[in-house]
């Protein structure tokens, strides 16, 4: 039974190459916790403009009329990786775990498998 | 750095103040100088939060009250007892006192008092920093302007327009709609749904910028007939000055 700072201490120490790790409320904008980041990662700030990134992909889906979840988001810039993963347990109402990969160290595949991992101790 | 609502909470947190910063639209509780909870009318509390989404049962709930209440334990109890997880009551808690606390620290709302010693009886949770939960609700309450720049949304009664916006309503919206009858208020549909009352005002600033949702219109003041000093006039009346009033007016007819 993981808590917040667990699973986000989980994220930050198993996965290769995290450089942050957030727990975010989407409809608020809220970043419930944060671990890493630094002064080149404001991580609260990245909690709230990545929930309009996921709010902007949701009304596509409506629009589109796709009757389908989102799992996660990848978007992938010059040197990092930026992993949002939406959140399914009876208590995550609208969370999403977001996380940040350096590029050069990161392994994309792992890191999506062992977030899924963590979301599923993370018991919600 | 913007400027504080509650020059108090800075001071209390400063000095690690352990007591309830009553407010006139809600409560923060502190354990040295760290919000431990907070309780606004204007907010459903964890209980509701808890027990409307059909997560815990109410009898449950009112059994780790019973059990645990006097001791400032309630909190504990539940996960404790297994009935939820700590990640769970942790976020909810979470949800809850932030929810709280934006309205507590609404600006300008009254006289501020601290009661020392006061301890809330769900217990310690997670603590957070007063300075983080102020900077918080002043974020909310920017992006809500954001939004939609109109106040009186989330206070108003919500009312959907009959003429078909066009624009897509999520799924969590779309509750919100269906609630909407006309007489419902935000803060009742929040309350009915088990979510967060600012949650819901996100939601219903959205749809109302979507046009999906009527945004009130201030009803204009309607203007005095007569100038305001009228009514002083007329509290002390100076009967020599009116005798004069009507002799003159008698004499100029």
């Amino acid at each position: 039974m993981a808590n917040t700072e667990t699973t986000l201490k989980e994220a930050m120490t198993s996965i290769e190459g995290t450089i942050g790790v957030a727990l975010v409320d989407y409809t608020s904008g809220m970043a419930l916790g944060t671990l890493g980041g630094g002064k080149d990662l404001d991580l609260t700030v990245a909690a709230a403009g990545n929930t309009d990134v996921v709010r902007a992909k949701v009304r596509t889906m409506e629009h589109l009329g796709l009757k389908d979840e989102i799992e996660d988001i990848l978007i992938t810039l010059g040197g990092q990786y930026h992993l949002i993963r939406l959140l399914k347990g009876r208590g995550a109402n609208g969370l999403f775990l977001y996380l940040a990969l350096d590029k050069g160290r990161a392994n994309l595949a792992m890191a999506r498998h062992q977030l899924k991992k963590i979301e599923a101790e993370l018991d919600l | 750095m913007s400027t504080t609502v509650s020059p108090m909470l800075v001071r209390l947190a400063a000095e690690r103040a352990t007591g309830a910063l009553l407010r006139d639209h809600g409560t923060l509780y502190l354990v040295d100088g760290q919000v431990v909870h907070a309780e606004s009318p204007a907010s459903p509390g964890i209980d509701v939060l808890l027990t409307s989404a059909g997560r815990l049962p109410a009898e449950d709930w009112q059994e780790a009250v019973d059990r645990a209440g006097t001791r400032g334990r309630v909190g504990r109890f539940l996960v404790d007892s297994g009935r939820l997880a700590d990640g769970e009551l942790e976020l909810c808690h979470l949800s809850a006192l932030f929810d709280a606390a934006f309205f507590a620290l609404a600006p300008g709302s009254g006289p501020t008092r601290f009661r020392y010693g006061a301890a809330h009886w769900l217990g310690r949770i997670r603590p957070v920093s007063a300075a983080v939960v102020e900077r918080e609700s002043q974020r909310r309450r920017r992006l809500l302007d954001e939004l939609w720049p109109y106040p009186d949304t989330d206070t108003a009664p919500v009312v959907r327009r009959t003429t078909p916006s066009g624009q897509p309503v999520t799924p969590r919206q779309r509750a919100v709609l269906d609630l909407a009858d006309g007489e419902r208020t935000p803060g009742d549909i929040a309350r009915a749904l088990g979510r967060p009352a600012f949650h819901t005002l996100i939601d219903v600033r959205r749809l109302a910028a979507a046009g999906t949702v009527a945004t009130p219109r201030v009803a204009p003041t309607a203007p005095s007939p007569v100038p305001a000093w009228v009514a002083q006039v007329a509290d002390d009346p100076d009967t020599a000055l009116l005798r004069r009033l009507r002799d003159a007016l008698e004499a100029s007819l």
